[in-house]
């Protein structure tokens, strides 16, 4: 198909706390191809979330390598990865993480600001995906204000609205009930189309079956991958 | 971006209200009392450099080795300003300055008293008091010209033109008004009302030719090019040439921009003076905008639980760290803005209270654009010094930790904001036992034993007609009643104006240059003063004519004599031979802080300047001296009855010292005002990330006290640490305080119980609401919170 948008060989992470050391990434290998929708699937604890962060440039790896669009970046210092992160990479988790002091619109609008995008295009950029993703009445409401769905369709079109070309999510239908997990996923899979990389991480057999390809995690290993298309 | 800035900073300040009225009220009252400080010091360090000239100008100053130490003084001989005008080169002009004098000033029906200086014609060329009316070069060259100031001028004509005008002053000259100054500024030396030129007092016979009369004040201003190091070596040995008397005196030139906060001498050296009240209260100020943004560091990092969470957001949406820095900066500035302009009201509404506190006369320049500059300056200031931390800490979280809830307050032994409660809090106890201690010292100044019976007692100047009319007025005050006793004396008994080292008497070492103080008394002096006999008898000119050459000493001076009989010993001074009548106790003539100096009371044959008068306790004192005026008008008709009551004088002693503790008391109360205002802050914060843990303890069987106390415990423990660091740091600094009073009280450990008592009280008042709300609150209610 196309080419790898990740590459990750041998990647490990340990987390050490005063008493024990806990290994949460084992040596763990898998690519991502661009335009590729991969769920990541596996029991509580066995180390999804840790590679999302890592992913995503929110983390450091302790061991292996880490090629993001052809490029090392394992070992990349906070502001390099703080700089690629913005230009290339939008999240969803699972409990929104919208900023409760700042509007609909407002929390849209903040990747755009750390981008330094002019004020006149951030306006026409947030009013369209918000639009696009049919919460524009919402825009001057306060997240608290809004349902679990609605937050989390706020927190896509904060994901998006800069256009990176992967979004990360994190047990994104989590908090959701059925039909508002079932939009959400909807949205992803239309956002696939029009070409983003997508990886979720989910618990949902159901959800999963959206995607391409399903990565299932053990103890920090990649265990088995099935192949959807 | 930045007013996305605005808009978070404004909205998180709108959301949590307790939290930002906390913040800003402390960042208020700080920035308040440390501007009130700074207006008050600016005024202190701008004292006589607002004179174009000021660098040039210098007081002249006399120093002389006595006892064995170098004494200095700016008394000079009147003639001394002639001899430095003719002899060195380096010298612009010299003016001469005399001691304030009050002058009874008669316009028409108009009588009333100023207070001015006799000067030399190139005074206002050398200082800069504006004159309103008049030339500077030609108003004072007149022997009967007299130059006064506005306020002065409107009081005496009005709103008439007080150029061309004439005045009579004391009864006695004509004189013509050359010229009017404005107000002077306060913050000069100098105070007076009127000028008139030094030629006067040559017609009057007042100026000499004496070496030997130290009793004007002598200025000079040297040549642009010329400098004090130049001069300064040639005018040491002045005297050498001209003082038949002490040629080995030395003169040096002293600025008069140092004067007055450096103007204090030791043994020959600068010794500090005003200077080290400014530097202690420039260190309170300090110290007091220091705790306010501690406050404020406490209370924004203590809310970090809160904030984490949006740092890790725009982390993760693709915030630099330096734009949040920049986020949290622009916050607590927005804060410190609003602080400030709090300030800015409380400042204005108290400033009047807080010049009456420290006796000066202080104004805000709101129309000077340095005021605003300095405004800003102190905001910027606070905002960037109270943010930094909480920004720094704010923005180094790792969005990982924060959004996974794996985010945990550090709870470790020492943390950056235990220190900062220690440190406010060890503040607050110096400036509490600070307080105490001065407040204690004062108390036990007042409460010495003066020596003698300051009740009833009042004394007037001799003024006019008053020397000339004293035995028919002292007559007339007894036999009416309204008197028990009346004497005339040289100096009020609180003060001090006259001593001597060239008094003899036999036996005297003739090394022996221990000055002794002279006071003067006519008559029943003990009686009216109520000074105790030890030996022999009160001066009785009625019952022994002779004792007008008669003699008093205290009991310091007998013993410095060495006298074993003193009753009957004849003393020389000033070229006369008194006989000693009695010895009084010793009693406080002068300081109340000091030991008292060995002293005597001359006789009759003396100088007199003031009228004592003991009142009958009879009538009460509001009719007796309704009484006394109309025997004063009666026989010194053009004067104002003017008179003091010995008591109040005698309170003047302990005004700086009541200043003092004043201001440690006002500062003391905010400082640990402020200070609670954060500790209240930080327990609410406390109480609320505890409560699910409080639900827990409550459903388990905790009681409410077990649960107040734990809450408590954490900051009782953190004052008390403050009260350990706090009681050394203020017993050494009180200890240094006392030793600049000969006469002063022991340090004792209750003072430190006391101050460390109140500083925990006030804590646990403040800590145990919070925990005591967060203990009763109904557990369902905490963990349903789920
Ligand atoms: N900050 C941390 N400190 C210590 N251990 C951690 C931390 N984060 C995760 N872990 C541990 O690492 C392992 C993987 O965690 P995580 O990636 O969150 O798992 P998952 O998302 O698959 O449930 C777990 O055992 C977890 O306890
Ligand atoms: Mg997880």
């Amino acid at each position: 198909m196309n080419n790898n948008m990740i590459k990750i060989t041998d990647l490990e992470k340990y987390y050490r706390t005063e008493e024990v050391e806990t290994i949460a990434l084992n040596k763990l290998s898998i690519e991502v191809k661009e335009g590729e929708f991969v769920a990541v699937m596996g029991p509580s604890g066995c180390g999804k979330s840790t590679l999302l962060n890592i992913l995503g440039l929110l983390d450091d790896a302790d061991g292996g390598s880490f090629v993001f669009n052809g490029i090392e970046v394992a070992g990349y210092n906070e502001r390099k990865r703080a700089d690629l992160r913005k230009r290339n990479i939008g999240f969803v988790f699972q409990s929104f993480n919208l900023i409760d002091e700042l509007t609909v619109f407002e929390n849209v609008e903040l990747p755009l600001i750390y981008n330094n995008v002019k004020a006149a295009d951030r306006k026409k950029r947030v009013e369209e995906v918000l639009d696009n993703l049919k919460i524009m009445h919402r825009r001057n409401h306060y997240p608290q204000q809004l349902s679990g769905g609605q937050q989390q369709r706020v927190a896509v079109a904060r994901a998006v609205v800069n256009s990176p070309k992967l979004i990360l999510a994190d047990e994104p239908t989590g908090n959701l009930d059925s039909s508002n997990g079932n939009e959400v996923m909807q949205l992803l899979t239309e956002l696939n189309e029009k070409g983003t990389t997508i990886v979720m991480v989910t618990h949902s057999e159901h959800d999963a079956r959206y995607s391409h390809r399903i990565i299932r995690m053990l103890d920090g290993h990649s265990v088995t991958e099935n192949i959807l298309i | 971006m930045f007013k996305n800035y605005l808009k978070i900073a404004w909205r998180n300040l709108w959301r949590s209200k307790s939290f930002s009225f906390l913040n800003i009220s402390g960042l208020a009252i700080g920035i308040a009392a440390a501007s009130l400080i700074i207006i008050w010091l600016l005024n202190e360090v701008s004292y006589d450099r607002f004179h174009t000239n000021a660098n040039r100008i210098y007081n002249v100053y006399n120093s002389d080795l006595n006892d064995g130490k170098i004494g200095c003084w700016n008394t000079t001989p009147k003639v001394m300003a002639k001899a430095i005008q003719q002899d060195y080169p380096e010298v612009e002009t010299v003016v001469r300055v005399n001691w304030p004098q009050q002058l009874l000033f008669t316009v028409g029906d108009k009588k009333l008293k100023a207070a001015g200086n006799f000067v030399d014609s190139g005074f206002l060329k050398m200082f800069s008091f504006p004159l309103i009316k008049g030339t500077a070069n030609t108003v004072l060259n007149n022997n009967y010209s007299i130059v006064i100031t506005e306020s002065l001028s409107k009081k005496l004509f009005g709103n008439e033109e007080a150029v061309g005008k004439t005045v009579l002053l004391d009864n006695q000259d004509n004189f013509t008004v050359t010229g009017v100054l404005k107000d002077i500024p306060t913050n000069t030396q100098f105070d007076f009302e009127y000028l008139i030129p030094w030629s006067y007092m040559r017609t009057k016979g007042w100026d000499d030719d004496f070496w030997g009369n130290n009793s004007t004040n002598t200025f000079v201003q040297l040549k642009k090019e010329a400098s004090l190091a130049s001069i300064a070596p040639k005018i040491k040995t002045l005297r050498s040439k001209y003082d038949k008397e002490s040629p080995k005196m030395e003169t040096f030139l002293y600025p008069i921009s140092r004067s007055y906060l450096y103007g204090r001498f030791d043994n020959g050296k600068e010794s500090g003076g005003r200077i080290e009240t400014i530097r202690l209260f420039a260190i309170i100020a300090i110290f007091i905008i220091l705790i306010a943004c501690i406050n404020f560091m406490n209370l924004s990092t203590a809310r970090s639980e809160k904030r984490a969470k949006e740092v890790g957001i725009r982390k993760v949406v693709g915030a630099e760290k330096k734009s949040l820095i920049g986020q949290f900066l622009g916050e607590s500035i927005l804060i410190s803005f609003i602080a400030g302009v709090l300030a800015l009201i409380i400042i204005t509404i108290s400033l009047p209270y807080f010049a009456d506190l420290v006796q000066k006369k202080l104004s805000i320049n709101f129309s000077d654009y340095r005021f605003w500059l300095a405004g800003f300056g102190i905001i910027l200031f606070t905002g960037l010094l109270a943010g930094s931390y909480p920004a720094l800490y704010l923005s180094g979280f790792k969005p990982v930790a924060v959004l996974k809830g794996t985010f945990k307050k550090v709870n470790a032994l020492v943390t950056p904001r235990k220190v900062l409660v220690v440190t406010q809090f060890a503040f607050a106890i110096i400036l509490i036992i600070g307080a105490i201690i001065v407040r204690q010292q004062l108390l036990n100044a007042q409460d010495r034993q003066t020596g003698y019976s300051k009740d009833n007692l009042v004394y007037s100047f001799l003024e006019g007609d008053i020397e000339k009319n004293y035995s028919l007025i002292k007559n007339e005050l007894l036999s009416s009643g309204i008197a028990t006793s009346v004497t005339k004396t040289s100096a009020p008994i609180t003060e001090g104006w006259s001593n001597s080292w060239g008094i003899e008497w036999q036996g005297k070492n003739p090394h022996d240059k221990t000055v002794i103080d002279r006071y003067c008394a006519d008559d029943d002096i003990c009686k009216t003063a109520g000074l105790q006999i030890v030996q022999g008898r009160d001066i009785d000119l009625d019952k022994y004519p002779t004792d007008s050459l008669a003699m008093l000493l205290n009991e310091s001076a007998v013993k410095h004599m060495k006298f074993t009989e003193p009753l009957g010993q004849i003393i020389k001074d000033n070229d006369k031979d008194w006989h000693v009548v009695g010895v009084v106790k010793d009693f406080i003539l002068k300081s109340p802080y000091r030991p008292i100096e060995p002293m005597i009371i001359e006789g009759a044959a003396g100088w007199f300047n003031v009228i004592q008068i003991k009142m009958n306790t009879i009538k009460s004192t509001r009719k007796n001296l309704a009484a006394a005026e109309a025997i004063f008008k009666k026989y010194n008709p053009n004067y104002p009855f003017e008179y003091k009551f010995v008591d109040e004088q005698y309170a003047k002693k302990f005004d700086n010292e009541k200043r003092t503790g004043k201001l440690a008391g006002l500062f003391a109360f905010l400082t640990i005002f402020i200070s609670c205002l954060g500790l209240f802050g930080l327990a609410s914060y406390m109480a609320e990330t505890r409560i699910k843990e409080i639900g827990v303890r409550k459903v388990l069987g905790a009681s409410v006290f077990s649960i107040t106390r734990m809450l408590s415990k954490d900051f009782l423990t953190l004052v008390i640490i403050a009260f350990a660091v706090g009681a050394p740091l203020a017993f050494w600094g009180m200890y240094k305080w006392l030793q600049d009073y000969p006469y002063h009280i022991t340090i004792e450990w209750w003072v430190f119980a006391l101050a460390g008592f109140t500083a925990i009280l006030i804590a646990l008042l403040t800590v145990s609401y919070q925990a005591i709300k967060a203990a009763v609150a109904n557990p369902v209610k905490s963990l349903r919170t789920e």
